[in-house]
């Protein structure tokens, strides 16, 4: 492909993508969706600054999100695979339209990830870059920092999506490549614990001492991760005529209902398998364990284990209810005697059975990795299970069958976000200041997870016949 | 005995009006067709007569049954093949048998011998234990037409049962269609395909515009005349000439 056709692929993918979400999130709404990031950084970081946090902290945690963020993108790679074989539906990106063009999946994937970088570094690392900076620094030191601060996040936000896909070009071939991603990853986390400066040769590094041998090492991290992904990933993957035995009548007899054995089938089955949800709560465990580390070093106070990582993991709701409905649309079981609300109930039951598995399952390794009273855990447990129902509530009330499309609209990611935050930051808040817990704030905390939970329910009840209204509606 | 009965049916998107003040009636036995171009309002008048999706106007009765008050009571009598769908993606066409059969409660050693039946019929029994999303199209369109009558339903609502079908199993799903019909059921055939209408269905009506334009039973056409001529007559006319259709 010349390079003048790889341009014009790229142009053309940059604006499907904004065509994509300035329609799916209602137009005009969607131009606001970097505005509202910009105010939510600045506010989140003039918080941290009345608290005391250091700058150099909220630059370390911007690129620690950044790094998330891409980790978190670069999944396109699971997704890819099986939306080549029509999971989109009437939904047909370029990005999937090797079979018809003649260009290669391979080289549609390298433009697809060159538009997300230059998409999101414009829409949310540039908002977020000029959201925080002028909050903790001062104006003779902005022109200088904005710049580098967009310009390293963004080169975060790459690393994160390239470690993704060379991770699972990795994985995907066989027990030799699994063998190598397990010691690539063992190494760099035993260098970081012998004390090497892995951080220098990362794009974080870079922005702490923006020099050229820092430089250097960045630019040779990134081709390094890259060219792996290049040589291992492979977005059309072969697997055709996959066949398996039949499970459906044995899963069904433990699950009960069909459309929640069908779900979990789906999600068992696609690419990644259950890791996929696990790999979510992971993300948040990760994310826990550098707030509250962040919090120790601030306070001097360390913040009670279970009820924070109970809490935050109860979040893990919203990613594993997001991939139980990844694979199928309400429609689909329309033309079977099954009403919206049987479908929910599936869901829900789906969501039962999976979601405590996952963050659960996440929970226990924060307790055995951080340890606490075993009171506190047992509350953790309860706030775990409290959050989980409550976000899967709120986002079916919001969302219906599709949260992952309509969180992106500005209007309802800020009342999503309104309604995350208000039930846990006064939890959060007792989780530290009043660590370690006596009984008094133990039982509250955990009335409130059983609140929360009672919430969340109720929320999920109002939701469906609100649903089957609209999708009846046609 | 009437089967299904349309009457004034009105359902918009929107400022997008697809079907509008639609009547008909289709008696039991029949092999109708809804024919019609893109856009007709063919498969909106499926969604309404299944339950699916709620009319802005009109009264609808499929075996008596009103969908829009009882959506499920009309969906366990009748079967559903719908135009877009294909078999849920990670599950094989054996499970997708079996998760039909759960939904409508057709016992697991009827849903084995009907599995077993269908796969001989229409040539994917080495396909049984394959995930859906790997079948082609062709492939999954033989697994949606046999989840629509798995549970053998006295009346069945077909969109385009013919796509991606190779010759050989086309005359197998038309051989089948009018054994099913001569067997006293119901079938509802919807298609843009005038040859398609014209070889299978006993009674074809022609939508345009959301309306039904004209309703002819290709077999008693005058000499000469044949269905493509009818159907240019009343659509071609509007469309391309601008000239109103005959009455």
């Amino acid at each position: 492909m010349t390079d003048g056709r790889t341009r014009r692929v790229f142009v053309e993918m940059f604006r499907e993508e904004w065509r994509l979400h300035s329609r799916l999130f209602r137009g005009r709404r969607f131009a606001l969706f970097p505005v509202l990031i910009a105010l939510l950084a600045a506010g989140t970081v003039r918080l941290l600054a009345v608290t005391g946090t250091e700058p150099g902290t909220v630059f370390a945690g911007l690129h620690a999100l950044a790094f998330v963020f891409g980790l978190h993108t670069g999944s396109i790679g699971l997704v890819a695979r099986d939306a080549l074989r029509n999971l989109l539906g009437d939904l047909t990106l370029l990005v999937f339209s090797a079979r018809t063009l003649p260009l290669s999946q391979n080289r549609l994937l390298a433009v697809f990830v060159l538009k997300d970088v230059v998409y999101y570094a414009l829409l949310f690392l540039l908002p977020i870059a000029l959201g925080t900076v002028p909050a903790v620094v001062g104006p003779g030191e902005l022109p200088g920092t904005v710049p580098l601060l967009w310009a390293t996040l963004t080169l975060t936000f790459v690393l994160g999506m390239g470690a993704t896909i060379a991770g699972l070009g990795l994985a995907g071939r066989g027990v030799a490549g699994k063998a190598l991603l397990a010691a690539v990853t063992a190494s760099v986390v035993a260098a970081w614990l012998v004390g090497v400066d892995v951080v220098a040769a990362t794009p974080y590094g870079a922005f702490l001492a923006p020099t050229a041998p820092r430089l250097g090492a960045t630019a040779a991290t990134l081709l390094s991760v890259f060219a792996v992904g290049a040589l291992t990933f492979d977005a059309t993957d072969g697997r055709q005529g996959r066949t398996v035995g039949p499970s459906f009548r044995r899963w069904r007899r433990r699950v009960g209902d069909p459309v929640a054995t069908k779900t979990l089938l789906d999600v068992h089955r696609s690419t990644g398998g259950v890791g996929k949800a696990l790999f979510s709560a992971a993300v948040l465990f990760g994310v826990t364990a550098s707030l509250i580390d962040l919090a120790g070093q601030i306070t001097g106070v360390s913040p009670s284990v279970g009820v924070s990582f109970g809490a935050v993991l109860g979040l893990s709701g919203f990613t594993t209810y997001n991939w139980l409905t990844q694979f199928d649309d309400v429609d689909s079981y329309l033309v079977q005697p099954l009403t919206v609300a049987d479908v929910f109930a599936a869901k829900f039951r789906a969501f039962l059975l999976l979601g405590p598995l996952v963050g659960l399952g996440v929970y226990a390794l924060a307790l055995v990795r951080r340890g606490g009273p075993a009171g506190e855990a047992a509350v953790g447990g309860v706030l775990l299970v409290g959050v989980a129902c409550y976000i899967f509530g709120t986002t079916v009330y919001l969302t219906g069958l599709s949260p992952n499309e309509f969180l992106f609209d500005t209007a309802l990611f800020a009342v999503f976000g309104a309604a995350m935050v208000v039930p846990l930051v006064p939890i959060l808040v007792v989780g530290f200041v009043f660590a370690p817990l006596s009984l008094g704030p133990l039982a509250a905390l955990g009335a409130g997870g059983v609140v929360l939970g009672i919430l969340g329910v109720g929320l999920y009840r109002r939701a469906v016949p609100k649903w089957s209204g609209r999708y009846r509606s046609g | 005995m009437t089967a299904i009965q349309i009457e004034s049916l009105r359902k918009s998107y929107g400022d997008v009006t697809a079907v509008d003040g639609l009547s008909i009636a289709v008696d039991e036995g029949e092999l109708f067709g809804l024919l019609g171009p893109n856009g007709a309002g063919k498969t909106t008048t499926m969604e309404v007569l299944t339950g699916q999706i709620e009319p802005e106007h009109g009264r609808v009765a499929v075996l008596g049954i009103d969908p829009v008050e009882r959506p499920t009571a009309v969906r366990e009598r009748v079967g559903v093949l719908p135009e877009k769908e294909s078999p849920p993606s990670f599950v094989t066409p054996r499970e997708y048998f079996d998760f039909v059969g759960a939904v409508r409660g057709v016992p697991d050693d009827e849903v084995d011998e009907r599995t077993e039946t269908w796969a001989e019929r229409l040539g994917f029994a080495e396909k049984l234990d394959t995930l859906a999303t790997d079948l082609s199209r062709g492939q999954q369109q033989k697994v949606m037409i046999t989840g629509a009558f798995l549970h053998e339903p006295p009346v069945v609502f077909i969109d385009e049962p013919l796509a991606n079908l190779d010759p050989i199993v086309q005359e197998r799903v038309k051989r089948f269609l009018r054994s099913y019909r001569d067997a006293g059921n119901t079938l509802v055939v919807t298609t843009h395909d005038v040859d398609v209408a014209a070889e299978l269905c006993s009674r074809v009506g022609i939508l345009h515009g959301g309306d039904l334009v004209a309703d002819v039973r290709p077999s008693e056409l005058p000499a000469g005349e044949t269905l493509l001529d009818v159907f240019l007559d009343r659509v071609d006319a509007t469309v391309e000439r601008g000239v109103p259709p005959r009455d």
